[in-house]
């Protein structure tokens, strides 16, 4: 099952393979509200490698879907820098935004929302191809075929509107639509959170395969950590529009060095923990107490010092840089010392 | 855990809630009997469309009218019948007895009053308290569900508060009159987690206080895990499997239930570097025209099925340690 992809763009080919295909330096976003303005996000900086999921997660109101947006040059960067395959993407426009556009695709959280109830699911997948002058007009219809065949849906199922679909068929929909242009980067925005346990498993283990067959890139959010565990290679965790720690997989959950990321490792229920209060004690009280603080008001210094087990003075006034721990892991955390304690 | 002696103090019997759809009665809930004691918490799970939110609503006497109804069977609490009850009396039972907290804070609490006012209204409709009684009661409530400066929050709209701090004042709301139930239809899912660790050490801490009997609806079985004594899983309106949680989680029997907890990835500490593929149930729930039909509703996703599953749903075993299951496989000893 091959999608015979278009080719990339030159502009790629130039650079050396080892070249991540996203890097992030930098990255603010702001949005004027009535009386400011929120910082959305806060200077984050990250880099995926060709053919790597990368998991930004947080919890609502981090920036971890705004900075994808920006990424996907579907919210305007006030500073710092996107480069898309060594090019410099971030002030782009007209032609040469067009062209990214088809590098760069997005499934979207709720397939409700995201398909246009009047057109046919064949129309839907087939729009972008048409809007992108994708390949010889007289291909569309076979690749609209080879498109429904990889993501599992039947070839008769393209005349049915979407209201006739399930969610999770909706949402393979989505994906094929993502997939039309044959885009390099993928930005999967909470694709499973809208979905019934049982059919979240069958969307990623979709996601899965597409990315080992096609050599796809995700920039993959998500606020569920399992999910992000089950799918990222590389993993940064967000709060209030800044990168609190960011890690290769399997180093976050071996040693966890900012103390947000303990919580939220902590905070996640477990069907592996204690149960009830019949047999083996119930789990401990939560971790950490409070709300996160409102993006419109943050709290100078850190911004998770008002909930922090380890905060200090110096934590209320300092913003801390986010700090290499080798091994590919950083943390921006005063008092992190890299060995999973705190000085 | 030994089955408390007590009797129940919620006891379903044979429940069955139907829906006019298309001219036809289509079984939303079906023949569906479990009891809860005092102090217990009890975790409904099962995809959307299972029937969970419909059995609340029964409890609760606030299934839509038409298209649905009680179709038949018992719902007592305590002494009292409370399917054939006079809606009088219901409203006297709800709210002050079984209250229930929704999904979706923001939708649920009403925007144009206070929060303090919409406490205090059913402090004072089922407490009969006054006006100035009913207030300070509704303070005492937003402190207990750990609102800091519940003075100066109890005269905020919904709008000034964060989900999490709605979320608590829906809780304040459903306990105000200490109800002996309380049922609580997937109270986290718009929250973030670590918010969600502190909503549930709140159901805990006022559970311990006043032994309230909890009815959990989920579809997390991390939070089944972590928060409840006693799994019931439904399927197309029906029960297939119930058992203590503990039993449940580490080796579910129904070949729906197994799916549940298999389909999902789990939080480890040592993740491997390429994913294992997840267990897939395959297919959909069945819509309500196929409620009616005869046979195991689970049969056509079912990996095990067999040709009794098309026939007829199969009689529930039982097993030691309060475990039972609705399944052919048991039936018939084909394990």
């Amino acid at each position: 099952m091959t999608v015979p992809a278009p080719s990339p763009p030159s502009a790629s080919a130039a650079v050396p393979a080892e070249a991540p295909l996203l890097d992030v330096r930098g990255l603010e976003v702001r949005f004027p509200v009535r009386g400011g303005v929120v910082h959305a996000v806060g200077g984050v900086d990250f880099a995926i490698p060709r053919g790597q999921a990368f998991g930004l997660v947080g919890e609502s109101g981090s920036g971890k879907t705004t900075a994808a947006l920006a990424c996907a040059r579907l919210a305007e960067a006030a500073a710092g820098e996107i480069r898309l395959g060594g090019e410099d993407v971030t002030h782009i426009s007209g032609r040469e935004l067009r062209a990214m556009r088809r590098r760069v695709q997005i499934v979207f959280q709720d397939p409700y929302a995201s398909l246009n109830p009047r057109e046919r699911a064949g129309a839907i997948v087939r729009r972008p191809l048409d809007l992108m002058d994708v390949g010889p007009k007289s291909g569309r219809q076979a690749r609209v075929e080879a498109l429904f065949a990889l993501v599992g849906l039947r070839p008769e199922q393209q005349a049915l509107f979407p209201h006739q679909f399930s969610g999770g068929q909706r949402q393979r929909i989505g994906i094929a639509r993502a997939l039309a242009s044959g885009p390099e980067l993928i930005v999967c925005d909470e694709p499973v959170s809208a979905l019934d346990v049982a059919i979240q498993a069958q969307i990623l283990n979709l996601l899965a395969r597409l990315k080992r067959d096609l050599g796809l890139t995700y920039l993959f959010i998500s606020h569920d950590l399992a999910v992000v565990q089950h799918l990222c290679d590389e993993i940064a965790v967000m709060y209030l529009g800044r990168i609190v720690e960011r890690a290769p997989k399997r180093a976050l959950f071996a040693r966890p060095l900012h103390p947000y990321t303990r919580a939220l490792i902590e905070a996640a229920p477990s069907a592996d923990r204690a149960v009830g209060r019949a047999g083996a004690p119930r789990r401990r009280a939560a971790a950490i107490q409070g709300d996160p603080p409102s993006p419109l008001d943050p709290p100078p210094g850190c911004a998770f010092a008002g909930r922090c087990p380890h905060a200090v003075d110096r934590c209320r006034t300092e913003v801390p840089a986010l700090r290499d721990m080798g091994g590919g892991q950083a943390v921006a955390c005063l008092r992190a010392d890299g060995a999973g304690g705190f000085v | 855990m030994s089955m408390t002696p007590t009797p129940p103090l919620l006891s379903v019997r044979d429940l069955t809630v139907a829906f006019r759809v298309r001219g036809e009665d289509a079984p939303v809930v079906r023949d569906l009997s479990f009891d809860l004691h005092e102090g217990e918490t009890l975790g409904i799970v099962g995809e959307s469309g299972c029937g969970k939110s419909m059995t609340a609503l029964a409890l609760m006497g606030l299934v839509p009218n038409p298209p649905g109804r009680i179709a038949s069977g018992s719902i007592r609490l305590g002494d009292e019948e409370l399917v054939a009850a006079a809606e009088a009396r219901l409203r006297r039972v709800r709210g002050a007895r079984i209250s229930m907290v929704f999904q979706e804070p923001m939708t649920s609490l009403n925007p144009v009053f206070t929060v303090g006012e919409q406490i205090a209204e059913t402090a004072r409709a089922h407490l009969g308290l006054s006006a100035r009684e009913a207030r300070d009661r509704a303070v005492e409530m937003l402190r207990l569900v750990g609102i800091p400066a519940p003075e100066r929050r109890v005269g905020d709209y919904p709008h000034q508060l964060s989900g999490g701090m709605r979320q608590r004042v829906m809780i304040a709301i459903a306990l105000v009159c200490e109800p002996q139930v309380l049922i609580a239809d997937e109270p986290t899912t718009a929250l973030d987690v670590t918010v969600q660790a502190q909503i549930f050490d709140l159901f805990r801490e006022l559970q311990d206080r006043m032994n309230t009997a909890v009815i959990l609806i989920t579809h997390d079985i991390g939070v089944v895990a972590e928060m409840t004594d006693r799994v019931m899983v439904m399927y197309a309106g029906r029960k297939v499997e119930e058992g203590p949680a503990a039993d449940f989680v580490a080796a579910p029997r129904h070949p729906y239930a197994r799916g549940l907890v298999n389909c999902v990835p789990r939080l480890v500490a040592d993740p491997p570097d390429v994913p294992e593929p997840l267990f897939e149930i395959p297919g959909l729930v069945p819509g309500a025209e196929a409620l009616a039909r005869p046979g195991c509703a689970f049969a056509p996703r079912c990996p095990r099925a067999m040709p009794v599953c098309g026939r007829e749903f199969p009689p529930v075993t039982a097993s030691p340690g309060g475990r039972s299951v609705a399944c052919w496989l048991d039936a018939e000893g084909a394990r």
